[in-house]
C-alpha cells in the first residue's frame, strides 16, 4: 500500500479578516503527481506554501510525512528539509555560484561532507542539463537555466516531496519547455510533486490528479482525462475555456 | 569609404592638440575662460609650493624656533621638533618605541582583516585577539621588564588608532545584533531595540562620552567599571552601533523576501539563513553607507579629548601650544590634516575596491 505524504483536513487560512483558504481537504500519497490550477488570487500558491509552513494556517490539520504542522512542531526546519520547493522567481542566492547554491544547505543542514555534496550537486546539475554552468553566478544565466538550477538545488536535499509554485510563469516562452522537460522526467522517476501551474499540456501528460481552485476553495478534483474532457462544475468549464482558447 | 575605415578612424580618435582645442579653445569666450582659469590654477599651485617647499624650513639644528624667524615659507621644523608629541602624546619619551610598535601592530591587524583570506569568523577573531594582545602588552607594560604606562598617559596617533579600532570592534557586533533584533517578530524586543537606537542617536556623542567617563563610575559596581578608556570605547562603540544597525537593517530590507523564503524552504536554520544568506547580501547592499560611517567615525575619535584623552588632534594642539612654537599652528594642522587624509582616503579606496570585487557575479 502506498504511504500518505501529505494530509490536509478542514484547513482554513486568514489574512486578517480575508478568508484566503476555506475548508481545504486533500490527501497526497507518495508518488502522486498533482497539478493545481485556478485563476490568480484563488489561493493555490497559498495552499502549497502552507505545506512547508512558509504560511501558517489558522484552523484545521496539515500533516506532512507523518508530522502535524502546528506551533508545537519542535523544529520546522527538519520537515522543510524533506519538502523541496521551486519558486516562480527562482530565488537563487545571487552571491553564491551555482555549485554553492546547490551544496550550501546539504552541507549546513544535512552535515554532508563538501566532496559528497559537490558530487551530488554535479549529478543533479547534469540531470537538469547544465553541469557546465556550475562555476557561474546565477546572474550570468538565462531564466530557464536559473529555474533548472533551482530545481537541482531543491533535489540536492534529497526531498520526499517537491512543491512547484508557478515554476514557468516568469519565463520567456522559449524557455518554458526546457524547464517542463526536467519536470516531466522528475515525474516519471516517481517524485511526489505538487505543481501550481497553468501548463495544461504538462497536466495532461504527467498528472495523476488535477485540482481546480477558485476563491480559496477546491472546486473540483479528478484525473486529467475527466477534468479536461468532462468538467463537472460551471466555474471549471469557464476557466478551462479561457485558458485553452489561446 | 568602407566600414573598416570608419572603425580605424574612431579607434585613433582626434589628436591631443585637436581634442584640447575642441574642449577648451572652441570659441573666443571659451578661450578667455580657459586662459584665466589656467592662470589662476598655476598661481595657486605656485603659491602653495612656494610656501610648503621652496621657502620652507625643514629642520631645526638647535631644537629652538630660531631658524624660522623671518622666513616666508612653512616652518616644518615644528614637526621635526614636536612631531613625536603629535604621534605619541604624553607617552614616556624613552618608551616611545613601544607606542610605535603598538600602532604598527594595530595597523597591520586592520590591514590584514581587509584581506579576503581572513574573512571568516575564526580567522578574524584570532587576528584581532592577537592584534589587541600585542597592542596592550606593548602599551600597558608593567611586566616582562617593561615600564608600566597607564592608559591616561597614552596619546597621539597611537591612541586615535586604538580607540577607533576598538570602538568599531565593539560596535560592529552590537550593530548586527541590534539590526537583527529590531526585526524580531516579538514586539517587546523590536520595540526595545528601536527605542535604544533612537535614544542613542538622539544624544550627541559628547554626552555619551561624558556619561561613559564620568557618570558610569557612580552607577556601575567597582568590579565592572574597568579603566576609563574601556568605558569610553564602549560608549564610542554604542554610538557607532546605533547608526550602523540602521545601515545594516536598510541592507536587509532591500533584499527580496524570496531570499529568506528560499533558505527556509531548504530547511536552513535561522542562524545559517542569517549568516550565509541574509547578512552577506545585506552588507553588500549597505557597503557605500557603511564606508561612510567608518569615515565619519574615524574623524569623531577627535572628540575623546573632551574626557581627557590626548588623541592626535589634541596632541597637535599641544605641539604648538608652547609659547615658542605658537606661530606654527598652520603647519601643525596641515600635518595632522594629512594624517587624517591618509587614513580616510585609504578607507575610501578600500571601499571602492570592495565594490568592484563584489560586483563580480552580480549582473
Amino acid at each position: 500500500m502506498s504511504e500518505v505524504a501529505i494530509q490536509i483536513r478542514g484547513m482554513n487560512k486568514f489574512y486578517g479578516t480575508f478568508h484566503a483558504l476555506k475548508e481545504i481537504n486533500l490527501t497526497v500519497q507518495k508518488g502522486d503527481r498533482i497539478v493545481i490550477c485556478g485563476p490568480s488570487g484563488s489561493g493555490k500558491s497559498t495552499m502549497i506554501r502552507c505545506v512547508n509552513r512558509l504560511e501558517e494556517h489558522q484552523a484545521g490539520v496539515i500533516e506532512v510525512l507523518g508530522t502535524e504542522l502546528n506551533d508545537e512542531v519542535g523544529n520546522i526546519d527538519v520537515i522543510r528539509r524533506d519538502v523541496g520547493m521551486v519558486f516562480q522567481h527562482f530565488n537563487l542566492f545571487p552571491h553564491l555560484t551555482v555549485l554553492d547554491n546547490c551544496t550550501l544547505s546539504p552541507m549546513l543542514s544535512r552535515k554532508v561532507s563538501q566532496a559528497e555534496a559537490e558530487k551530488t550537486a554535479m549529478m543533479y546539475l547534469e540531470r537538469v542539463k547544465i553541469p557546465e554552468q556550475a562555476e557561474k553566478f546565477p546572474g550570468e544565466l538565462s531564466g530557464g537555466q536559473q529555474q533548472r538550477v533551482a530545481i537541482a538545488r531543491a533535489l540536492c536535499m534529497k526531498p520526499e516531496i517537491l512543491l512547484f509554485d508557478e515554476p514557468t510563469s516568469a519565463l520567456d516562452p522559449e524557455m518554458i519547455s526546457e524547464v517542463l522537460e526536467v519536470m516531466v522526467e522528475l515525474a516519471q522517476d516517481g517524485m511526489t510533486m505538487l505543481c501550481v501551474t497553468h501548463e495544461m499540456g504538462f497536466a495532461r501528460q504527467v498528472a495523476d490528479r488535477v485540482i481546480f481552485m477558485d476563491k480559496g476553495e477546491i472546486v473540483e478534483e479528478g484525473p486529467p482525462e475527466d477534468f479536461f474532457n468532462s468538467p463537472k462544475e460551471e466555474r471549471t468549464r469557464t476557466f478551462l475555456q479561457q485558458i485553452l482558447s489561446h | 569609404m568602407t566600414a573598416l575605415d570608419h572603425a580605424e578612424i574612431r579607434a585613433m580618435g582626434p589628436s591631443l592638440t585637436e581634442s584640447l582645442r575642441r574642449r577648451y579653445f572652441s570659441s573666443p569666450g571659451n578661450t578667455a575662460i580657459s586662459l584665466v582659469g589656467g592662470a589662476l590654477l598655476l598661481w595657486i599651485v605656485w603659491t602653495v609650493l612656494n610656501w610648503a617647499v621652496f621657502k620652507s624650513v625643514w629642520t631645526t639644528p638647535d631644537g629652538t624656533s630660531e631658524v624660522c624667524k623671518g622666513i616666508d615659507g612653512a616652518c616644518w621644523a615644528v614637526i621635526h621638533q614636536r612631531g613625536r608629541l603629535i604621534i605619541f602624546g604624553l607617552f614616556p619619551y624613552e618608551e616611545q618605541w613601544r607606542s610605535t610598535l603598538a600602532c604598527v601592530a594595530m595597523l597591520i591587524t586592520a590591514i590584514l582583516s581587509c584581506v579576503p583570506w581572513f574573512w571568516n569568523a575564526l580567522r578574524l577573531a584570532m587576528l584581532w585577539v592577537v592584534g589587541f594582545a600585542i597592542f596592550y602588552i606593548l602599551m600597558r607594560g608593567g611586566f616582562l621588564g617593561l615600564l608600566s604606562v597607564r592608559p591616561s598617559e597614552w596619546g597621539g596617533l597611537t591612541l586615535t588608532v586604538f580607540i577607533y579600532a576598538a570602538g568599531i570592534l565593539v560596535g560592529m557586533p552590537m550593530a548586527i545584533a541590534f539590526a537583527l533584533l529590531r526585526r524580531s517578530e516579538l514586539p517587546v524586543i523590536s520595540g526595545f531595540i528601536a527605542g535604544l537606537i533612537d535614544g542613542v542617536r538622539s544624544l550627541p556623542l559628547i554626552t555619551i562620552l561624558f556619561a561613559a567617563a564620568l557618570i558610569m563610575p557612580f552607577i556601575l559596581p567597582g568590579w565592572l567599571q574597568g579603566d576609563k578608556i574601556w568605558r569610553v570605547i564602549f560608549g564610542f562603540g554604542l554610538f557607532f552601533a546605533a547608526y550602523q544597525a540602521e545601515i545594516i537593517r536598510s541592507g536587509i530590507q532591500a533584499l527580496p523576501v524570496g531570499q529568506e523564503e528560499a533558505a527556509k524552504a531548504l530547511g536552513m536554520s535561522y542562524f545559517h539563513r542569517t549568516t550565509r544568506i541574509i547578512l552577506p547580501q545585506a552588507f553588500r547592499n549597505a557597503l557605500p553607507p557603511t564606508i561612510n560611517q567608518f569615515v565619519i567615525t574615524f574623524k569623531e575619535t577627535s572628540l575623546v579629548v573632551i574626557v581627557g584623552f590626548f588623541e592626535v588632534l589634541a596632541s597637535g594642539n599641544a605641539a604648538y601650544g608652547s609659547g615658542e612654537w605658537s606661530f606654527a599652528y598652520v603647519e601643525v594642522y596641515v600635518f595632522v590634516g594629512l594624517i587624517y587624509y591618509v587614513f580616510v582616503f585609504s578607507l575610501s579606496r578600500y571601499g571602492a575596491y570592495l565594490e568592484r570585487r563584489m560586483r563580480v557575479g552580480q549582473h
